[in-house]
């Protein structure tokens, strides 16, 4: 059992008795030293648990304070002034400078429940000193990593004005500027940035800062002590992808301009030939020169499949948004579609019910996913049918979702996750591919997500496929 | 009698493109359609023959030695005696921006290679028989 080490620091005979006398046997252990600077300092390298201090000590009671302890290196316990009776004064000084309880001498009621409540304050200071330690240790190394960051961050009220910027924001924008509007000190605005305006909770966004650098910020909301919603921001420099991406980018437009020009050179002298303007040719001939110009045409659409697919993977792609139906889209590519499945002997079946909400969209790349999926479904049908279908989901702020669903071969259960991997192939694939196969599921993934939506797929081997794709409402 | 554009009223075409092989198929082409061509291979070249043969039309390419196609155009339509000559671009580029800014600078018709050659002669024929 835990013995008490109860420090009396005084020179008060009585007092020493009395307390002396209702220690006795009990767990506790009584160290008494006169009020000097000698004494505390005995005291506080015995670690004493509780501190009696003797008001007597000092010439001027009122003068009361606990720094003389803080100062000989105790550890905050708990201190008991003993006043004598009837110096109401002094006892009020004392409490409200920081002693936890007073007694009256000579004592005459029962120490041990005083020093025990005593006991229980000082435990509990203990705990919260703790507390108090480990959140000032752990703002400090927030404080320490923000400031430290490379990258720029700041803290903005909900109003807009700036609490904190780090040394690398104060770099890009200069000091001084706390308290000010982000949307004027950052970005030279008149009025909050749409992305604040939109979003309340954790918001992206990319912005050109007046270094001339690109940074994609990172924004989280922290509720400060008063309970209001503090925005923090962090931007990382994304210049240099892009400096890649604008490489990248050339370097597409020049390699497909120096492939296209040749193509387009055999085309025409193909058709020289075939339009007989260098001398009619004869069967054989036009056979032949025919096989170069469709072969040269194939080879065309490879070229240009496989530009496309370069475009829409790395995101250099933009929409041509506009108000349409699933019908609209589906007319642009059902004939030829048809076409394929009815070559393969195919039942080809179209579900699109008339009432559906209208869509904002890109018409032309929605279709060419639709294309993408629907010919894979045709071209892994052998029998049976292959079916597509839009419906409604009201569900969150609406969305409109389209399948597509085969009787095919189906795709093993371990590839089920991967068909939307850049080059997936079926093991074994046993079809023709002719547009640069493993390109088509991953484009159209793509597209559906650049339109804020989801593709994704069901299937059971040698049963059949699905896949499904949300497109959003207009409005 | 010296058979001269003028005296056959053959309509006279100017094509500029630094690919001969393209350049000499186009003639072929467009002589069998009774066009009379004239061939620039850079855009320096180009500027000048517009000036001394005064073409009913203009074919050019955008990327070429001596002044790439849009300095052409841009050139063409600021000088007195070339500045109502009809402009078809013909380029191996299919970036947007592009056709853009040669319709701005005054292009009539924007073709990408390879291309249609019906759609291609109906925009050479709709383009002269427009033009002032």
């Amino acid at each position: 059992m835990k013995v008490y080490k109860i420090a009396y620091l005084g020179e008060d005979k009585d007092v020493i008795l009395a307390l002396e006398r209702e220690l006795k046997g009990a767990n506790f252990k009584l160290v008494a030293a006169p009020g000097d600077y000698n004494g505390i300092r005995k005291v506080a390298g015995l670690n004493p648990d509780l501190i009696l201090w003797d008001l007597d000590n000092d010439p001027e009671p009122e003068s009361f304070s606990l720094e003389r302890f803080r100062r000989a290196d105790m550890k905050g316990q708990p201190v008991i002034c003993v006043a004598r009776r009837g110096s109401v004064k002094s006892a009020v000084r004392c409490i409200s400078s920081g002693a936890t309880d007073i007694i009256f001498k000579p004592i005459q009621e029962p120490f041990i429940p005083r020093a025990a409540v005593a006991l229980n304050i000082g435990e509990l200071q203990k705990r919260l000193n703790w507390s108090s330690s480990v959140i000032d240790d752990t703002n400090n190394q927030i404080k320490r990593i923000l400031a430290n960051l490379k990258d720029p961050a700041y803290i903005v009220s909900p109003e807009f004005h700036i609490l904190y910027m780090n040394r690398a924001a104060e770099e890009i924008f200069g000091e001084g500027l706390r308290g000010g509007a982000c949307y004027t000190v950052f970005y030279d605005r008149s009025e909050p940035c749409e992305v604040c305006l939109k979003s309340k909770g954790p918001a992206r966004w990319r912005a050109v800062l007046k270094n001339g650098k690109t940074y994609r910020f990172v924004s989280a909301l922290v509720t400060n002590s008063s309970g209001e919603p503090e925005k923090i921001a962090i931007g990382i420099d994304i210049t240099p992808d892009q400096e890649v991406k604008k490489i990248h980018k050339t370097f597409i437009s020049n390699v497909s301009h120096d492939l296209r020009t040749p193509i387009s050179t055999i085309d025409q002298y193909a058709s020289i030939l075939l339009d007989g303007l260098t001398g009619e040719l004869n069967e054989e001939q036009k056979k032949c020169v025919e096989v170069i110009r469709r072969s040269n045409f194939r080879l065309f659409n490879l070229v240009e499949n496989l530009i496309d697919a370069n475009r829409i993977l790395s995101g250099d792609f933009k929409l041509r948004m506009e108000i349409t139906s699933v019908r609209e889209v589906m007319d642009l590519v059902l004939d030829k579609l048809k076409a394929q499945a009815e070559d393969k002997g195919l039942k080809f079946e179209v579900e699109v019910p008339d009432e559906l909400p209208r869509i904002y969209v890109d018409k032309a790349r929605i279709a060419q996913a639709i294309a993408n999926i629907t010919g894979n479904a045709i071209k892994f049908t052998d029998e049976g049918r292959v079916q597509v279908r839009a419906g409604y989901m009201p569900r969150d702020e609406g969305r409109i979702i389209v399948s597509v669903e085969d009787t095919g071969i189906g795709i093993p259960r371990e590839d089920l996750g991967k068909v939307f991997d850049l080059f997936y192939r079926v093991e074994g694939d046993r079809v023709y591919v002719e547009e640069g196969a493993g390109l088509g599921l991953s484009i159209s993934r793509e597209i559906i997500r650049a339109h804020g939506g989801t593709l994704w797929a069901e299937s059971v081997e040698g049963v059949g496929s699905a896949f499904h794709m949300t497109l959003p409402v207009y409005g | 009698m010296v058979d001269t554009p003028e005296a056959s009223g053959k309509k006279r075409i100017l094509i500029a493109d630094d690919d001969k092989d393209l350049v000499y198929a186009l003639s072929l082409r467009l002589g069998a359609a009774g066009f009379d061509v004239i061939c620039a291979n850079d855009g320096e070249e180009a500027l000048k023959k517009a000036v001394r043969e005064k073409p009913d039309l203009i074919i050019v390419d955008i990327r070429m030695p001596a002044g790439g196609g849009f300095s052409v155009i841009d050139h063409l339509k600021h000088g007195l005696t070339t500045r109502d000559i009809p402009i078809i671009v013909l380029t191996a580029f299919d970036e947007e921006d592009l056709k853009e800014r040669a319709r701005v600078l005054g292009a009539k018709f924007c073709f990408r290679k390879p291309f249609n050659d019906r759609e291609f002669m109906d925009a050479i024929k709709s383009a002269i028989t427009r033009a002032p």
